[in-house]
């Protein structure tokens, strides 16, 4: 830091009438201009990726709220319409269902998916071989591009006895069970895809955090006589709870923006039994061609994950590491 | 100074990033000789299909050298909601427009495709162009696009699995009753699915639709005030969901997946896994061969009847961005009438393009709802003769159908609206077999109502 006042702006440097100040300036005076200088020159550096972002998510986050309050076909100008999209929004019988199925989701997203790659990660650090063939393993589905690995399971999801999941289950006499075409199942179906494509990634941080544990707590846990189970409840997770909340709070914000298995699998079918938050924007903006109701929404939504993320962030801070 | 340039200089090449995709397609705008118009047009046959590609890229090489002041670029890229959404507003869309039988009225309806009537009426051909097609696409005398090709509802059916199932292929169903009864002996003769349905994607609205209009009945209706309101929670749309149930949960001949679209019942269909299904039989049949399905098994009837000798009818539909401005509007209405009417209206271009593609592999004298008159359509057809490679004769019952029956257009006020709304009463139906019929079509009914109230203002 110390060559940082000489990436101060020639201009900011030989402002008229600041030079005097600064020759005089006594010891605190002259480090509070450095800091400033030192403020300018970091502002300068940050300014490419400031432009970067205000012209590709800014700028356009502004827009979608300022959309939400217009009517427009994408040709003539927009109309001002009020809170009138709004108001058609909340008159589609469709909301409350789609809302509710995004935190049914969102619910059984956390159910399965939080605790599988945590318990799959404590198993493979215990792993004394073959350690990196099964982080490859587990990774796997993640490099799968999401629509490829949503069809397969739709393949797999066959209803029939044909169906590559009925068929394992029909190795233990179970099924064969209708899964996407049944009201009841084809929602957990979808956690059961969206839980496997993105475990992997959870699985790699977990592990990485678990290589920070100090083995001296579970050496001095295992003098102490704990047990396995024991020295995963009160040493393991203890010390990944900053870990695991973090990731609690972006797999709940990844849930609740779910929109490629129900796109993809079931376009919200059977019956609406998977219709989300944001496949109802995308049947707004592109199957309607509805763009003010539909921004209208993504502006409530991302209005609700603010809050539950505030919420969240808030209940957690006595428990969080930092 | 080395040092104070750098921050200097890592702006500028931030604002030069950001300026970049800017300036390039600034660049691109002004490639175009001076004083010619450069429209971009959709309808150029992907890569893989090279014969249809390389006939493409001749006809815009005669139509450049037949008019200099317009350069054609080709655009492979198919009709998709999404993109031409991000590209109209990007001012980029393409300024002819392809689209499938669904998209016109909610295209018109949001004033996104300009009104070519001026330009159109001053085509030879124009006033040929086939009334009951063209209603479709007028409104108020404004003319918002012209047919690349039409067709009505039909059944499509695997001859094959009908012999298997001891059924005579040349006599195909005619009535939703014996549908379900070649359905349910298909079913059980060859384990296969006797009769495929489709209900994603707007499908089920779609397909609910088409079948009420065969019992007689409306979706959707216009009152004395000139408003539109529901009009399925009625016997007609009632006796389609009752059949479905029928073939579903009594006879098992549905199969057991319901819930996709029309894309994954073709393929299903390709493979021979399916008896029977709705769609409109011209438009699938390239389709159906470029899958690898064999020509010999493909079989096209008449769209079953509950009494009213009506069928669903639409076009693959060729429009013009509504902010192409009055030149390139000029030049689009000329291209399609160079591409899509002169094939089905000039004897000798018939003949040189059905010879072209018959050479290619490519299918040829696929029968159709005429875009032009009965009279037109004969003079092709006896042109191209010698040049058909399509089995006509699988198609005899469909072509019989095709002046017998009234055609119905598509709901013309929030079309896809109604069909997204009516896909889970469709769902339901053939997911659950508690569902009780008449409790959902009013509960969809009063769901269509508010759609038709919020589009009417």
């Amino acid at each position: 830091m110390t060559s940082a006042p000489t990436h101060v702006p020639a201009a900011a440097r030989e402002a008229p009438g600041s030079a005097p100040v600064r020759r005089r300036a006594p010891g605190p005076r002259r480090a509070s201009s450095q800091r400033r200088r030192s403020a300018a020159s970091g502002l300068v550096f940050l300014l490419p990726a400031l432009v970067l972002f205000g012209y590709f998510a800014w700028w356009p986050i502004g827009r979608s709220v300022v959309l939400a309050f217009q009517q427009t076909n994408l040709v003539d100008a927009p109309q001002w319409v009020g809170w009138q999209n709004f108001e058609q929004l909340f008159a589609d019988p469709l909301l409350p269902t789609a809302a509710l199925n995004t935190l049914w989701f969102a619910a059984l997203s956390l159910l399965i998916g939080l605790p599988i790659p945590l318990a799959v990660a404590v198993v493979m650090s215990e792993l004394r071989r073959g350690g990196a063939l099964a982080r490859v393993l587990a990774y796997l589905p993640v490099v799968i591009p999401p629509v490829v690995s949503v069809l397969l399971w739709k393949t797999f999801f066959n209803p029939g006895e044909q169906g590559v999941v009925n068929a394992a289950l029909g190795v233990v006499g179970l099924g064969p069970y209708p899964w996407l075409q049944s009201p009841d199942l084809a929602m957990p179906s979808l956690v059961i895809v969206a839980t496997w494509s993105g475990a992997g990634t959870a699985v790699l941080i977990y592990l990485a955090a678990l290589t920070g544990v100090s083995t001296e707590l579970y050496d001095a846990a295992e003098l102490d006589g704990a047990s396995v189970w024991r020295r995963v409840w009160h040493v393991t997770l203890p010390q990944l709870r900053g870990v695991i909340l973090v990731l609690l709070l972006l797999q709940i914000i990844g849930a609740l923006q779910v929109f490629t298995e129900p796109y993809v699998m079931t376009d919200g079918g059977p019956a609406n039994a998977t219709v989300t938050v944001l496949l109802m924007i995308y049947r707004y903006a592109f199957l309607f061609g509805n763009y003010g109701v539909a921004t209208a929404l993504s502006v409530l939504l991302a209005a609700g994950l603010v809050v539950v993320s505030a919420v969240y962030l808030r209940l957690t801070r006595a428990w969080s590491t930092s | 100074m080395r040092s104070r340039q750098r921050p200097l200089v890592a702006a500028a090449a931030a604002l030069a990033v950001v300026t970049a995709p800017a300036a390039c397609s600034n660049d691109d705008e002004g490639s175009a000789s001076a004083g010619a118009v450069t429209i971009t047009v959709m309808g150029q046959p992907a890569a893989t299909n090279t014969a249809a590609l390389e006939l493409f890229q001749q006809q815009v090489e005669e139509f450049e050298a037949a008019n200099p002041g317009i350069d054609i670029v080709g655009s492979d890229v198919p009709w998709d909601a999404k993109t031409f959404a991000a590209r109209l507003a990007g001012g980029n869309a393409p300024t002819v427009i392809r689209v499938p039988l669904t998209e016109p009225p909610s295209l018109i309806e949001r004033g996104q495709v300009a009104d070519i009537a001026a330009e159109a009426s001053e085509l030879e051909s124009f006033d040929e162009l086939n009334p009951r097609v063209m209603e479709f696409l007028v409104r108020d005398d404004a003319v918002y696009g012209i047919p690349e090709k039409s067709y009505a509802f039909g059944l499509v059916y695997n001859r094959a699995l009908f012999e298997q199932a001891g059924l005579d292929p040349d006599d195909p169903p005619a009535t939703w009753d014996e549908v379900r009864a070649y359905a349910k002996q298909i079913s059980d003769a060859t384990g296969k699915t006797g009769f495929g349905e489709i209900s994603t994607n707007n499908s089920g609205g779609w397909h609910l639709t088409g079948y009420t209009y065969t019992n007689g009945g409306t979706m959707i209706e216009q009152g004395g005030d000139g408003a539109w309101s529901a009009s399925f929670d009625a016997e007609p749309a009632r006796q389609v969901l009752e059949w479905w149930k029928q073939l579903r949960w009594e006879d098992d001949s549905l199969g057991d997946n319901v819930l996709g679209k029309q894309e994954d019942l073709l393929a299903e269909f390709t493979a021979g896994n399916v008896g029977m299904w709705i769609s409109a039989p011209p438009d699938l049949y390239p389709n159906y061969v470029a899958a690898g399905g064999d020509p010999a098994v493909y079989g096209a009837a008449a769209m079953p009847q509950g009494g009213a000798d009506a069928t669903l009818a639409g076009a693959t539909v060729l429009m013009v961005d509504a902010k192409a401005s009055a030149e390139e509007r000029a030049a689009a209405v000329k291209w399609i009438e160079f591409r899509a009417l002169r094939p089905n209206y000039d004897p000798e271009v018939a003949t040189e393009y059905a010879q072209a593609s018959a050479e290619d592999g490519l299918p040829v004298g696929v029968p159709v709802l005429p875009i032009f008159s009965e009279e037109r359509y004969a003079t092709i057809q006896e042109a191209i003769a010698q040049y058909v490679n399509v089995p006509v004769e699988n198609f005899a019952s469909y072509v019989e159908s095709l002046d017998r029956f009234t055609y119905v257009p598509e709901p013309t006020v929030a079309s896809q609206e109604i069909y997204a709304a009516l896909d889970p009463l469709v769902q339901s139906v053939l997911t659950d077999p508690d569902a009780d019929i008449d409790a959902l079509l009013a509960d969809a009914e009063a769901r269509v109502n508010t759609i038709l109230e919020q589009a009417q203002g």
